[in-house]
């Protein structure tokens, strides 16, 4: 009998739970972390996607600009639409562009200077030295800052002593065209603790100066972005 | 607040004389570079040590650990927190089974440490220690140690060595003895002392003895420790708790995740045991946080470009500016779970209040209507004030340059470059002129649940609890006016079952509790009215009357002066309250009380904050209670605090003073999506009468200063999140 009444008693709890007009109610500690638990495990089965193979049809039906971004770590593709533009007082451009889940990336003349809504996002990166030589298609050194969020809405500085080596011509396919590129490669070293190791490709079409394509590090928790301007 | 935002460009520095191999053999994945290498593991008593010894390292700053071991009929559960860089403190509840004394089968107890690093591990030194543990209990753990520990790599062994060595005293100077450096005389505990008050006249007296042990990680999963402890156990051979036929102990540990540590043990050459470590740090959430990102700042024209579109024809009137800005923004608000309640704009500044449900940073908040605030007014409106507001009292005025957000967006150094250039200004009262959203009031909301109502430590059934449906009512009838209520349903549950009653030489304020527990299955928690509002710039007031908790009602009046960049917060309370009848209706009983306090909030630098409240209590003693707590800039909070007053350790009864700890964790924290909630609780060994407080809903100072400066410069970076 008590136990008969136990049970019906849970099962209203569980039935009331979370009822509301607003959204005020503390839940309590377990069910929180049973939901994290939960959320996690989902992640995990979801497996990984493997990245999208671009189309001449659907690049011809391509009428405005478009980045793929083919994130390494949780796989899979995006294409993304370029919603914004600056230009500095330097002359250099930056640009934002917009994934189809309401994240966000800034290339400065094609580096990624900037994450939004990524998750542990690049606040924002001091790449002069970077930008320099991938405009300009030449070697070079510097530090390379980055002011990175924590998740949990602080931040931290983080330095590294990155150098660009100018690795010569190569051509890249982008779905059915073929690009003259020079490849510069930004090796960076620092991090918390000194020892962390960063490599950033850049495929810079000898013509136009453009990055047609890229790999990219987007933070600890994203990794590497592999990067490809299907239209500018 | 913490300041998290440390510039780690000495590392990069120093690899400057070297040559840029990018790819060195110590080279380590960028994945990693935020996580913490190299923490101690810990022991039986849940701090850095071996098996059942101590060591000498410190966790990592912050660390938050919850340690749960088991053998020979011995339980201890412990919650230590690394509180500053080289000082920890740990809250330690153990039972004992077949103990046998004192009336108890099971004897369970309630313990504090303290340890103080004394010395950090170099090259050629080890690490070193000093602890105090059990040192307010009723000391059944009393013990006093130094420990050191180094750390060594040996070429023909895979992973690390940590060795370490001791001297104990008390409980850990019982077993090997050499002798009493500082004196015979240690007094042992007295029985039916009522225990809790720091036993100055016993540490580091009596007989000291070495111990030591290793610990060999052996990769990144596995350890092996084995120790010679210097813990006779005499208490608990001579009861035949169980019987110890060696001084030697050995174990394997397991890390399963990055969390958790499991260890199975050997111990006294007659029994296994277990040890569950969980290591938690609240700078590194579960699950990281991930915001929407937000719609990029809507750029001006050039004025050269475009001069007409700077015209300030749109605001000739301030009223209908207002009113259009207004129109303009609520539904913009919304969208990022805003609620614009004011606004007011004139052709060069416009000022916007907000309420925020969503965001638990306020930078967040902010950074989300300056943008909404870009999209919508016109060129002309250079200053962008932004006043974020908690239950009606403006907080503060975020003074920001809209060409300095065009400019920096997407800069290099866009946080503290704006942090730079940012204003934070007091906020009046009330915006004389402002265009007020209509919809607002009157307000009415509700909710229904569940809830949980925990009670611990009872002697019997150390954790007992309620559970029920809870009915909340609130009514805003207009801005500041809040009427709010709680009905509670109990379906089953036992803190009524317990048969500690209290017995008190104070008036039973708190010790009733059980009495409430057992009448009140349907009870109002709670049923009050209560104004608040601005009565200054920096000056905030609350009235409040009802049953203002389950166990008392009347009046409540609180002032509180908090300037928009002080560190520092003055506050006055006064109530008077009268003893609610057990069933929890509507009727009272005879006791009633003034009890109010004088308060000095302090926020020091590093995220440590104090508090002290100097007044008269429940129970009519006047004291002073000291409150110090350690706030992450994520929200996490985790305190402690401790109340003296003129009754005396006797009177007071067991514990002789009232002391607990606090924990405060943000829901977002766990979820990783956007949330304003946190979980918490206020843990007190035992819950006697002296040094007790009513408990008044919606006190002013946490409600005010989520929105002042130390608050969100923690935060700031989120301003463009």
């Amino acid at each position: 009998m008590i136990a008969r009444n136990i049970a019906i008693s849970l099962a209203l709890v569980v039935a009331l739970s979370a009822c509301s007009s607003g959204n005020d109610e503390a839940p309590g500690l377990p069910s929180v972390i049973a939901s994290s638990m939960k959320s996690a495990i989902a992640a995990k089965r979801a497996g990984r996607a493997d990245p999208v193979t671009v189309t001449p049809k659907m690049l011809a039906e391509t009428k405005v600009a478009a980045l793929q971004v083919n994130p390494e770590r949780a796989g899979g593709s995006d294409f993304l639409r370029r919603i914004a533009q600056r230009r500095d007082s330097d002359g250099m451009v930056t640009e934002v562009w917009q994934s189809s889940d309401n994240a966000q990336i800034f290339l400065r003349n094609g580096v990624l200077v900037g994450t939004r809504g990524v998750g542990t996002d690049i606040i924002s990166s001091d790449a002069r030295a970077t930008v320099r030589a991938v405009s300009t298609g030449t070697s070079g050194r510097g530090n390379r800052l980055y002011v990175l969020s924590d998740g949990d809405v602080t931040s931290q500085d983080v330095a590294f002593r990155c150098v660009t080596d100018n690795l010569g011509l190569q051509d890249i396919v982008i779905v059915n065209q073929v690009f003259e590129t020079i490849l510069l490669r930004e090796s960076c070293i620092g991090g918390p603790s000194g020892d962390v190791t960063i490599r950033n490709d850049f495929w810079v079409h000898a013509q136009s100066g453009l990055v047609k394509k890229s790999r990219q590090w987007a933070g600890p928790a994203s990794g590497y972005f592999e990067m490809i301007l299907l239209k500018d | 607040m913490i300041r998290k935002r440390t510039n780690r460009v000495t590392g990069a520095v120093a690899l400057l004389g070297v040559t840029l191999a990018p790819l060195s053999t110590h080279a380590q994945d960028p994945a990693q570079m935020f996580e913490m290498r190299d923490r101690p593991t810990l022991n039986f008593y849940g701090s850095p040590g071996i098996v059942d010894m101590p060591s000498g390292e410190a966790l990592p700053d912050g660390q938050f650990t919850v340690g749960v071991s088991h053998f020979g009929g011995i339980t201890r559960n412990t919650l230590t927190f690394q509180a500053t860089p080289r000082i920890s403190a740990s809250f330690r509840y153990n039972g004992i089974q077949d103990w046998n004394s004192n009336g108890f089968g099971t004897y369970r107890d309630r313990s504090f440490d303290v340890r103080f690093l004394l010395h950090r591990e170099t090259r050629s030194l080890p690490a070193l220690t000093l602890g105090l543990q059990d040192f307010a209990g009723t000391g059944i753990y009393a013990g006093e140690y130094v420990a050191a520990t180094k750390n060594f790599s040996l070429r023909r062994v895979p992973g690390t060595i940590k060795a370490t060595g001791g001297l104990g005293w008390g409980r850990l100077g019982s077993s090997g003895a050499i002798g009493a450096p500082f004196g015979e005389d240690r007094p042992g505990f007295v029985v039916g002392d009522t225990g809790g008050e720091p036993g100055f006249d016993q540490w580091f007296r009596g007989d000291a003895a070495p111990f030591a042990g290793v610990e060999w990680q052996v990769n990144d999963k596995l350890g092996l420790k084995a120790e010679y402890s210097s813990d006779a156990y005499l208490p608990e051979t001579r009861r035949g708790v169980f019987t110890r036929k060696s001084r030697f102990n050995f174990g394997a540990e397991y890390q399963v995740s990055d969390a958790v540590r499991l260890g199975a043990y050997y111990l006294y050459g007659s029994e296994l045991g277990v040890n569950v470590q969980v290591q938690l740090n609240p700078d590194r959430p579960v699950s990281p946080l991930r915001l929407p990102a937000p719609r990029p700042y809507d750029i001006r024209p050039s004025r050269n470009a475009n001069p007409q579109a700077y015209a300030a024809d749109w605001a000739v009137s301030t009223e209908a500016a207002s009113t259009a800005v207004r129109d303009a923004l609520i539904p913009l608000l919304e969208a990022e779970g805003l609620t614009l309640i004011e606004a007011r704009s004139t052709a060069r500044e416009t000022e916007v209040r907000f309420s925020n449900e969503r965001y638990a940073a306020s930078s967040v908040a902010i950074g989300r209507v300056a943008r909404a605030m870009a999209l919508v007014l016109p060129a002309s409106v250079e200053v962008f004030r932004i006043v974020p507001v908690e239950n009606d009292l403006a907080q503060s005025a975020v003074v920001l340059r809209r060409s300095d957000l065009e400019r920096l967006e997407l800069s290099p150094d866009a946080t503290d470059a704006l942090l730079a250039r940012t204003r934070f200004d007091e906020a009046t009262p009330d915006l004389a002129g402002g265009a007020f959203n209509e919809a607002l009031y009157p307000d009415f909301a509700w909710s229904i649940g569940p809830y949980l109502a925990p009670s611990y430590f009872d002697p019997d059934e150390p954790v007992r609890a309620d559970v029920g449906v809870k009915l909340k009512l609130n009514y805003k009838p207009a801005p500041g006016w809040v009427v709010s209520g709680e009905v509670r349903q109990r379906l089953f549950g036992n803190v009524g079952d317990s048969s500690r009653l209290g017995q008190s030489a104070l008036p039973p304020v708190r010790t009733d509790g059980i009495q409430y527990a057992r009448e009140g299955k349907t009870a109002l928690n709670n049923l009050y009215v209560s104004r608040q509002w601005k009565a200054g710039e920096d000056v905030y007031a609350r009235v409040s009357a009802g049953y203002l908790e389950r166990m008392y009602g009347g009046l409540s009046a609180e002032l509180l002066w908090k300037p928009v960049a002080s560190r520092l917060a003055l506050g006055a309370e006064a109530n008077y309250v009268k003893q609610r009848d057990f069933d929890q209706r509507l009727g009272f009983r005879d006791y009633s009380v003034a009890t109010g306090h004088a308060s000095a909030y302090y926020e020091f630098s590093g995220g440590y904050t104090g508090q002290l409240d100097v007044g008269r209590y429940l129970a009519g003693d006047y004291g002073a209670t000291v409150t110090l707590e350690r706030e992450f800039d994520n929200g996490w909070k985790v305190g402690g605090f401790f109340t003296l007053t003129d009754v005396s350790a006797e009177e007071f009864g067991e514990g002789s003073f009232d002391k607990g700890i606090k924990l405060e964790i943000p829901l977002n924290w766990f979820l990783g999506t956007p949330d304003k909630r946190t979980v918490g609780t206020t843990i007190r060994p035992i819950q006697r009468d002296g040094g007790a407080r009513v408990s008044v809903p919606g006190r002013l100072y946490e409600q005010v200063r989520s929105g002042h400066r130390q608050a969100l410069e923690g935060n700031w970076s989120g301003v463009w999140e």
